[in-house]
């Protein structure tokens, strides 16, 4: 019962951000203290991690509106490509190749917005899918002295810390690059999750699910798809194509079959759904989820471990279908109302009277048919 | 009175067969303007057509004198239309109160948060459905979800109320509350038009009666001379249409 309120009560998520952010800021001193040299390579695989949770929430923004896009290996790419394409042909800072590659991945989404405005379920898929396809394509075939063509291009790191010798050991150097990309990613991804929690506060949540559930309903009811979808397709985009950007540099090259990977775009939709759909949490739960069961399942397999990773994968989706936190959230909440909510097959006016009637085809179909059957 | 909402000329073909054909009529101001007809007689392709979810091969629709051609389903409810559907589709994942606030929201331009949620509330008032606010939507019964529907659809603050077969499914008593509150909705300035199979209510509501047969209108006019028209009792099987209802 206290969902209703949910505008005035307790904010958990923002003491949970705060949270966050603390333990992000402390991270890497910690990791340092507690593992020395070993902590270079658990940086690098903490911010694998939150490279995945930018790149998931960012999918579950656009998915809240019911698109479920098979094209984030596309913004990903034009944030790579955009970073390295500037560092090449013009001299600007570096440092606007991650804005830059954030506003066309942005100008992207809206040309595959509008194009995909109209289709649905497995028709908006599928042209998503190509259309990253295509992009990766392009990149292949574009004039080798413009974009590199198949051997792609080189992007110079962010971040060159210099070895003072007699000052520190040679394995510092490498963690201060990485400690450097994991604020970077940090970052991006606070500013993800405040885009994110900024949605589910405001009226758009209501909006985008009840697109989701039934556009038809939604847009007699005042609600304009169109605009909401664009605007989510727009936000989905800006992280990603910002995260490909940050990614480029950090694997310091960009490159067709990398940058567009097939990939890229099951992660970014298999991990919300291992976490948790259309929440801020859940992504992100599933981002180190799986991280975690990738990295101890390497470690324990050596070869192989991928079997596992899959397993888990469909284990969890065939027994926990909300996902973790969408379970968990559940579970919680069937907990204090047991009763009342258990039977409400039992209530009257669900008689065999209005059986018929609510099994009829829907309302606003685009057939006239539909009108037969629900008459019967 | 005035004419609040036009129709000229309406058509709708999918394909070779023509669902609503040449359907003009005129709702008056402040009327209660029911539209009858057989199954399949092109009612539901009617107000689909009127809401903007079907776009006509011929034909236009005036709201308050101003032609709503190309405006899509929230352009329309912006102007003033709102629609109950004859399937029921709340939105399951949200609250009672939730789903009425998506039309308060959205259904005109510049509603704040409170002003919005004190759109919602006055709804569900007054369809009775205030003390079923917090529950989830999927729990309500058959009975409420219709009143859910209205209520969404008042949250709009429409000025013209579509609603198509708000009575199918209801026990007799569940039907006469229904009408009671259309009643209410009319003598509170609304003007609403509906689709309805059951006779009794359309004898107890309708202001004016548009009989439809194969997508035409068959013909216009009160309870009484609709009822009396042979073509009416015709177009029913030969049946006296109070005997007609299911």
């Amino acid at each position: 019962m206290t969902r209703a309120a949910s505008g005035r009560a307790f904010p958990w998520d923002a003491v949970g951000l705060i949270v966050l952010i603390a333990a992000a800021a402390v991270a890497p001193d910690v990791l340092r203290a507690l593992f020395g040299r070993a902590s270079v390579s658990y940086l690098s695989i903490v911010t694998n991690a939150l490279s995945l949770a930018i790149l998931a929430l960012s999918w579950d923004m656009l998915a809240r509106t019911g698109q479920l896009s098979l094209a984030h290996a596309a913004f990903y790419g034009a944030g790579a490509y955009t970073t390295a394409l500037m560092l090449r042909h013009l001299e600007l800072p570096m440092w606007l190749g991650i804005p830059a590659g954030g506003v066309v991945a942005v100008l992207f989404a809206l040309l595959l917005g509008s194009m995909t405005l109209r289709l649905r379920a497995i028709y908006f898929a599928i042209a998503t899918l190509a259309f990253a396809e295509v992009l990766k394509s392009i990149a292949h075939h574009a004039p080798t002295a413009f974009a590199g063509g198949n051997a792609g291009m080189n992007v110079a790191p962010l971040f060159r810390p210099a070895f003072v010798a007699g000052e520190m050991e040679r394995w510092e150097v490498a963690f201060l690059r990485n400690e450097a990309y994991f604020y970077v990613y940090a970052g991006l991804l606070a500013l993800t999750v405040l885009v994110s929690m900024a949605l589910q506060r405001s009226r758009l949540r209501h909006a985008f699910t009840a697109i989701r559930t039934n556009e038809d309903v939604a847009g007699v009811m005042g609600v304009r798809p169109a605009r909401m979808k664009l605007l989510a397709f727009m936000l989905s985009a800006a992280g990603v194509g910002m995260l490909g950007a940050v990614e480029a540099h950090r694997i310091g090259s960009v490159l067709p079959d990398q940058s567009f990977a097939v990939a890229t775009t099951v992660l970014a939709l298999v991990t919300p759904i291992f976490g948790g759909l259309y929440t801020t949490l859940g992504p992100i739960v599933g981002a180190l989820g799986l991280s975690s069961v990738q990295e101890l399942l390497r470690r324990v397999f050596d070869d192989g471990y991928l079997i596992g990773y899959g397993v888990v994968l469909v284990m969890t989706i065939l027994f926990m279908p909300r996902g973790v936190v969408g379970s968990i959230g559940y579970a919680w909440r069937k907990r204090g109302s047991g009763p009342s909510r258990a039977a409400p097959s039992a209530a009257p006016g669900s008689d065999a009277a209005g059986a018929p009637t609510r099994a009829a085809s829907d309302a606003p179909a685009d057939d006239p048919r539909a009108e037969a059957g629900g008459d019967a | 009175m005035s004419v609040l909402l036009r129709t000229s000329g309406l058509a709708k073909r999918f394909g070779g067969l023509a669902a609503v054909d040449d359907v003009s009529f005129e709702v008056q101001r402040g009327e209660i303007f029911a539209i009858i007809g057989p199954n399949g007689a092109g009612k539901t392709t009617l107000l689909n057509l009127i809401s903007g979810l079907l776009v006509p091969t011929a034909g236009s629709v005036e709201l308050e004198g101003r032609d709503l051609a190309g405006l899509g389903t929230a352009a329309r409810c912006h102007r003033g239309l709102g629609r109950a559907f004859q399937v029921v589709q709340p939105f399951p994942e949200m609250t009672v109160r939730e789903n009425v606030l998506v039309g308060a929201m959205f259904g005109k331009a510049g509603i704040g948060r409170a002003e919005a949620e004190r759109r919602a509330d006055e709804a569900l008032a007054h369809v009775g459905l205030d003390r079923r606010a917090d529950d989830d939507a999927e729990e309500l019964t058959l009975m409420e979800e219709k009143r859910l529907e209205i209520a969404r659809a008042l949250a709009t603050r429409p000025t013209v109320l579509l609603l198509d077969e708000v009575m199918a499914g209801l026990r007799p008593v569940e039907a006469r509350e229904a009408v009671a509150l259309v009643k209410r909705l009319r003598d509170e300035g609304l003007t609403i038009a509906f689709i309805e199979h059951v006779m009794p209510v359309v004898r107890d509501l309708a202001d004016r009666v548009l009989v439809m047969n194969y997508g035409r209108v068959l013909t216009t006019g009160s309870y009484a001379e609709v009822t009396r028209d042979p073509r009416v009792v015709e177009a029913y099987l030969g049946a006296d249409p109070e005997e007609a209802t299911p």
